[in-house]
């Protein structure tokens, strides 16, 4: 303390790094409280508010969030999320795997000219080709179909396989050759070495791809019209102003499972956002 | 100040002109490496005709009979079993199907008469998947000859060629990624690929409006690109849009970026205490799902919304900031929450960068007596800048396709002057508009085509002119 109060431009500078701290963070909690307070309110229309904060707090609007499905049948909604995300997250995660070990352990003829086409795919933004998926999908006879939605998620997959390869490239080789002398064949090696090595990976694999289509809300937009069919996103948009709690409420108990995963892997999401950066 | 601009533009200048001769120089490479390949290729072709026996050439006819001959009795079936089904399905639904990719259908169905006319679009579909399946019978057609040859080889030799249980046996050892690949690159192939063919295809037909099925489609060729370019209807929108657009992502990434930086330099501070803790709200900001804050901002800023009840309290009048008349307030309020969503992110990303960093450099630079401003211009930014270049251009690229900000704050308005579109969209959401909400496919078709152009022109050119690029081994 003495040290500081004998260098005043320090301690100005300190005051200021934490009042810009306490501002940014009262600017990213701020929306979110007000959501979650929203979520509370007795009444379930936006006029009723006194600006930011509810005239009454209950546990009424949770509880009509699960009781009265009649017009908005959350619940319902909540298990086809759940389903869809699921599913998708399983299939897909079992695809991407697949593709990344062979990336990253066979080098065969056509490795580097299917490895230029992904990248060129995924040059064309996904969501570009809308038009046609959402044609094919009424041609295939995918529309109103959940699985529609957990094929096109999990045949996505695999595009994003980068990471995941990155990862198996850091397993050495030589495991893999010593249990070849062993005579063991790739298979074996992939499910009795790599895989189980491969564990943290799988699991952030797992959970990266449940939460895209847990918060997609343009495929379901777009491929689902029954109104019990629909997800949590399409859903929540289709609720007007006078509604308002009731799309807190529903927001803050879809978001929940969300934020814990994103707080139990916040080490893996810098890695896996900087993996896309050049490496030293 | 000029002599500087110079020296950038003249920078540039050298920069793309070196790229492109690269790729010039590439490019020439390959083509004269094209009869070599070629010679070599038909070489290898000639010498197989010439050294194959009757039972090879028997494969070269009919597929499988070679390996049936040399008493491979499962794999020559497989191979034949391949090729009638091939015959068959060519015969019946293959060829109309390539002959449908070129007419798109010549009988037009009339209910009236009980006529079933030719349905375009499924037959445009059922065209690609024809020509798809006759490239890989060829692919089978020439793995059948190789294959044969190869049998031939191994008993001119005098030895026994491998069983079929053991090349099965293949397909988990040295063959495993022919089993592991087939299913994802199937499922990519079907659900990214065919539509992308699918989708450039019908920017060259007259696909939408009211040429749908049970109207014929036809092809029109440039036609739709020349309408986007100078029809009175799109031509004004195209430009309009395109504009706001270019400004939007180079705004938004700017400020996304910048922020994200400065928030993790800020953070990474040592006088800053519990770094867990104040990390916790971005990321807090960053679990929420974006349709959640989307929808939520949109709420804050409506009529009945509590910014607005603020102000009718304090005596004004309710604003509509987000209202068909409120232009640039919507456009601001766009950025704003858009950096809201995306500013986290960019400082996780800054994060893990700045931990990889160097400290040296900063002790050297103290040591010198560099000011922390320059320290940031001359080390900071340079070597963050290097690194994240192709992360930055991905958040270019995806600030340029950015759906979900307008399509919640101010969806489905149209306004005057703009086709199917207001004054906020962006080409990504005036191709929603003009597709899925008012069938103009074909259109919209060719304006993703120009989106990707777009982009990709621009991604290239600035990856051309970065550090990254230029001087790949400065920070190795």
């Amino acid at each position: 303390m003495k040290k500081l109060v004998k260098h005043p431009k320090r301690l100005f500078g300190v005051a200021l790094t934490y009042l810009l701290l306490l501002v940014v963070a009262f600017v990213f909690l701020f929306p979110i409280l007000w959501l979650v307070l929203a979520s509370f309110s007795k009444s379930g229309s936006l006029y009723s508010f006194k600006g930011f904060f509810p005239t009454e707090y209950s546990f009424d609007t949770f509880k009509k969030l699960f009781v009265d499905t009649e017009m908005y049948n959350y619940p319902r909604w909540f298990a086809n999320t759940l389903f869809i995300a699921v599913m998708s997250s399983f299939l897909g995660t079992f695809l991407t795997i697949l593709t990344a070990y062979c990336m990253s352990r066979f080098h065969f003829k056509s490795r580097k000219a299917l490895m230029k086409t992904t990248l060129l795919l995924g040059m064309f933004p996904s969501f570009m080709t809308m038009t046609a998926v959402y044609l094919l999908c009424t041609q295939f006879n995918l529309v109103n179909q959940h699985w529609g939605l957990i094929l096109i998620y999990s045949a996505g997959a695999p595009m994003g396989y980068l990471t995941q390869k990155g990862f198996f490239d850091t397993i050495s080789i030589s495991v893999d050759e010593a249990a070849r002398i062993d005579g063991a064949s790739n298979f074996q090696i992939f499910i009795k070495i790599t895989l189980p090595l491969a564990k943290p990976m799988i699991v952030y694999t797992l959970l990266s791809s449940f939460v895209w289509p847990w918060s997609d809300f343009i495929l379901p937009k777009l491929l689902l019209k029954n109104k019990d069919l629909y997800t949590v996103a399409v859903g929540l948009m289709s609720l007007d102003n006078t509604e308002f709690s009731r799309f807190a409420a529903g927001s803050v108990f879809i978001a929940i499972p969300i934020v814990i995963f994103y707080f139990a892997l916040s080490k893996f999401l810098i890695g896996g956002l900087s993996a896309g950066a050049v490496k030293q | 100040m000029t002599a500087n601009n110079q020296s950038f533009w003249k920078k540039t200048a050298q920069g793309v002109k070196g790229f492109f001769t690269d790729l010039g120089k590439k490019i020439a490479d390959w083509f004269r490496g094209v009869p070599t390949r070629w010679k070599k290729r038909f070489d290898s072709v000639k010498t197989l005709l010439s050294n194959a026996n009757g039972k090879v050439m028997a494969s070269c006819f009919v597929m499988g009979l070679g390996q049936l001959l040399y008493a491979q009795w499962i794999k020559g079936l497989i191979y034949l079993v391949v090729q009638v089904a091939f015959v068959l399905f060519f015969v019946f639904v293959g060829a109309k199907g390539i002959v449908g990719l070129f007419t798109l259908g010549t009988v037009e169905g009339n209910a009236w008469y009980g006529v079933e006319g030719d349905n375009s679009v499924i037959m445009l579909l059922l065209g690609i998947l024809s020509v798809i399946a006759l490239v890989l019978y060829i692919a089978v057609y020439i793995a059948n000859i190789k294959d044969a040859y190869k049998i031939q080889c191994i008993v001119e030799s005098f030895k026994q060629p491998p069983t079929f249980r053991r090349e099965l046996g293949t397909l988990l050892d040295k063959n495993f990624y022919k089993v592991a690949l087939a299913l994802p690159i199937l499922g990519v192939c079907v659900f990214c690929i065919l539509p992308i063919i699918f989708m450039i295809l019908i920017a060259f037909t007259n696909y939408g409006g009211k040429t749908v099925p049970p109207r014929l489609v036809d092809w029109v060729g440039l036609e739709n690109f020349g309408k986007i370019l100078t029809l009175s209807d799109f031509a004004p929108t195209f430009f309009k849009i395109f504009g706001w657009n270019i400004l939007w992502a180079v705004l938004s990434t700017f400020i996304n970026y910048f922020a994200g930086l400065g928030l993790a330099l800020l953070l990474n501070r040592k006088c800053v205490k519990g770094k867990v803790f104040w990390r916790l709200f971005p990321i807090l900001a960053y679990a929420v799902p974006g349709f959640i804050t989307l929808i939520g901002f949109k709420f804050m800023f409506s009529y009945g919304g509590p910014i607005n009840y603020y102000i009718t309290k304090a005596g004004g009048n309710a604003v509509g900031f987000l209202d068909i008349d409120a232009k640039w307030p919507s456009r601001i309020i766009g950025l704003a929450v858009n950096a809201w969503l995306c500013i986290p992110s960019s400082m996780l990303l800054a994060t893990g960068i700045l931990s990889n960093m160097n400290t040296d450099l900063y002790e050297a630079a103290r040591v010198d007596g560099a000011s922390s401003w320059k320290q940031f211009t001359k080390i900071t930014l340079p070597y963050v800048l290097f690194a994240t270049m192709p992360v930055l251009i991905s958040q270019f690229i995806g600030n340029f396709n950015n759906f979900g900000i307008f399509y919640f704050l101010r969806g489905g308005l149209y306004i005057d002057g703009y086709f199917l579109a207001s004054d906020t969209d962006l080409l990504i959401n005036w191709l929603y508009n003009m597709s899925i909400d008012n069938n103009y496919y074909s259109i919209g078709a060719a304006i993703s085509i120009v989106i990707f152009v777009v982009t990709s022109v621009i991604s290239l050119t600035v990856y051309v002119l970065s550090p990254s690029y230029k001087q790949e081994d400065t920070y190795q």
